[in-house]
């Protein structure tokens, strides 16, 4: 655990997503003892901007921006985690048992993949939650979870593909173990740095989805998430009547938790794909070379 | 030519699973699916319109296969049942008054977006770990992971409110009348700026990354190095021997972001109050108008797969494999 935290700190995208994502979930888990007053209930004037007393400002309802904004990160790390476990274990299955056994299975798992591919994701996304209903933050999770796997089985197909061919894994199968074994010793090891990319990508498309399904209206409105911040605010014209505060709260929350997770996801691939890298290392080893050169010439210069 | 074949029937199934998808859900659902449609139509609609609607969506009494065809028949005639919100227009009306616009968003702001974010990416990938490489990758990947509703709601925000240089609302200035008039046309101009920027700055992110990567990927092979060895100009090695090959898995990933481009279209709509799908249909979910809704899913499906057909074709120009096979 310590030396997997170790190869993340060398990286300076994947420490700065981590801080970023670590604050957040403190700030989730710490949700009642950094707050006052209730998400849900009128305490303070509409439309109040920032003060002391209410450090982000209040919604037309009269409702402190901050609380919801510290509610909110419960309810949208939640889904995110919840939707994007989901993502992964089915889209993990499909890819792998569709990269391993190929031929019938294969096509035809593959052939699933891609129509779920090109059918588009948003409207899918607002049939299912419109004929639901009121769809409160958890059944938006499982509906997302079951709509975004897609993208994820594809990439671990075309991982598990190409790792079927190298000669550990026909070794383990000349010596006959069982193909359980095969999948959970030998390949899975090797697929975690693209299963833990695609949690990660999941997660952050799910909170972005999630808030962007409740904008639309399509939420449960007494949910207390960043995208119900959202729709009240669209809803109550916030940004026209100058009330900017109680749109840039959820705004920023989603940028930055994005943002976090985003740079957390390409450091990791950085980790595990060193010709990704923007060569920062190996620019300052450049440099130093020359101004060495440099110095070397002006001392020989002054020498002779 | 069998390619293209293939790629159609593919894209015939995928469209029959969405209009499964429609048949299906109001059938899971508990209660009367045409009476839970109608909740909240009130009186707006008179009986026999309602006996109508049920017809198209299958809702007869007969075995549920038949019921399933009955249905497939009004899809693939086009009759999606009337819009609840605005009962007496048909949804294909509604939709496809609003489809056009939708459709010049979506696309124009993907085409810039794929062209400027290739572009940048070849540059980035060409001098690797250089000052534009090490300011612009990583400012894409912040870039890529901000949703189309925020930049949205920002840009609208400052550049429209603050700074009032940019209309917030409408496609065009609603005083003039459409038309092949220099005021329409630079009036429709003017009013996509805020949409188009938006939706493009969201996606150029994306594609500058993948072309990025597999321009690095391609750097490092052999036809590169002997484009070099032959002495050729960087420009021709750059272009005609790296971005040729690297274009191909990018045009990949242009294909599998169309989805959320439409979806970040019909977003972008509602915030700048642009009369396109995303705002009917914002309309239709406030009141549930699920017809709307259904009708909706099956022209962005539509939509998607057009667009997809089109990526096969250029396909095969930059791939000569694929004129063969």
């Amino acid at each position: 655990m310590f030396k997997f935290l170790s190869i993340i700190l060398r990286n300076k995208k994947a420490t700065a997503g981590l801080l970023i994502v670590v604050a957040y979930i403190c700030l989730a888990l710490a949700a009642p003892f950094v707050t006052s007053h209730d998400p849900a209930k009128r305490v303070a004037r509409p439309h109040q901007a920032p003060s002391v007393e209410h450090v982000m400002g209040s919604t037309r309802m009269g409702r402190d921006v901050y609380t919801q904004f510290v509610w909110g990160t419960r309810t949208s790390l939640m889904v995110g985690f919840s939707a994007g476990l989901i993502v992964t274990v089915i889209g993990t299955l499909i890819g792998v048992t569709a990269g391993y056994f190929g031929g019938v299975i294969d096509e035809s798992l593959n052939f699933i993949t891609n129509i779920a591919l090109v059918i588009p994701q948003l409207p899918l996304l607002l049939v299912l939650a419109a004929f639901i209903g009121k769809s409160d933050p958890f059944m938006i999770a499982i509906i997302i979870g079951l709509t975004s796997w897609a993208w994820g089985a594809r990439v671990t197909r075309a991982q598990t593909l190409t790792l079927r061919r190298r000669e550990f894994v026909e070794a383990s199968e000349q010596i006959g173990e069982p193909s359980w074994r095969i999948i959970c010793v030998e390949l899975m090891p090797n697929l975690l740095s693209i299963i833990g990319f695609n949690f990660i990508g999941s997660v952050v498309y799910t909170i972005i989805t999630q808030a962007t399904l409740e904008f639309l209206g399509l939420g449960d409105p007494l949910a207390v998430s960043w995208g119900n911040m959202l729709y009240n605010a669209q809803t109550s014209s916030a940004i026209t009547v100058g009330a900017w505060w109680e749109m840039l709260a959820p705004c920023f929350a989603i940028v930055t938790i994005g943002i976090g997770l985003s740079l957390l996801n390409f450091g990791v691939d950085e980790i595990s794909n060193p010709r990704l890298r923007t060569l920062g290392a190996i620019n300052k080893a450049v440099k130093a070379q020359k101004k060495f050169d440099q110095t070397y010439k002006s001392a020989k210069g002054a020498a002779s | 030519m069998s390619f293209i074949i293939r790629r159609i029937m593919f894209y015939l199934v995928a469209f029959l699973v969405a209009a499964t998808i429609n048949f299906l859900l109001p059938r899971l659902m508990p209660g009367n699916p045409i009476d839970i449609m109608f909740a909240n139509a009130g009186n707006t609609m008179p009986p026999e319109a309602k006996k109508a609607l049920a017809e198209t969506f299958g809702f007869v009494e007969r075995p549920l296969i038949e019921e399933y065809f009955i249905y497939l028949k009004s899809v693939f005639s086009w009759d999606f049942g009337v819009s609840i919100k605005k009962y007496p227009l048909t949804v294909m009306d509604v939709l496809m008054q609003a489809l056009p616009w939708t459709l010049f968003l979506a696309g124009t702001s993907v085409i810039l977006a794929f062209c400027i974010g290739s572009l940048l990416g070849i540059y980035a990938a060409w001098k690797r770990g250089g000052g534009f490489d090490s300011i612009i990758s990583p400012s894409a990947l912040a870039v890529q992971s901000v949703p189309a509703l925020v930049i949205g709601i920002l840009t609208l925000y400052l550049f429209g409110l603050v700074l009032e240089v940019l209309p917030t609302s409408y496609a065009y200035d609603p005083s003039l009348d459409p038309g092949f008039s220099w005021a329409y046309i630079s009036s429709v101009f003017y009013h996509s700026l805020m949409p188009i920027g938006t939706l493009a700055f969201v996606s150029i992110g994306g594609y500058l990354i993948t072309m990025r990567n597999n321009m690095i990927g391609q750097l490092g092979e052999e036809h590169v190095v002997m484009g070099h060895a032959k002495g050729l100009t960087d420009k021709r090695v750059r272009y005609n021997y790296a971005a040729r090959n690297a274009l191909l898995p990018s045009m990949t990933a242009f294909a599998l972001s169309l989805g959320s481009v439409m979806g970040g279209s019909l977003i972008i709509e509602i915030v700048f109050n642009y009369p396109g799908l995303g705002n009917i249909l914002f309309q239709g979910i406030i009141a549930r108008d699920y017809p709307l809704i259904q009708g909706q899913l099956i022209i962005m499906t539509l939509a998607m797969l057009t667009a997809n057909l089109l990526i096969d074709f250029i396909y095969i120009f930059l791939d000569p494999r694929l004129r063969k096979a």
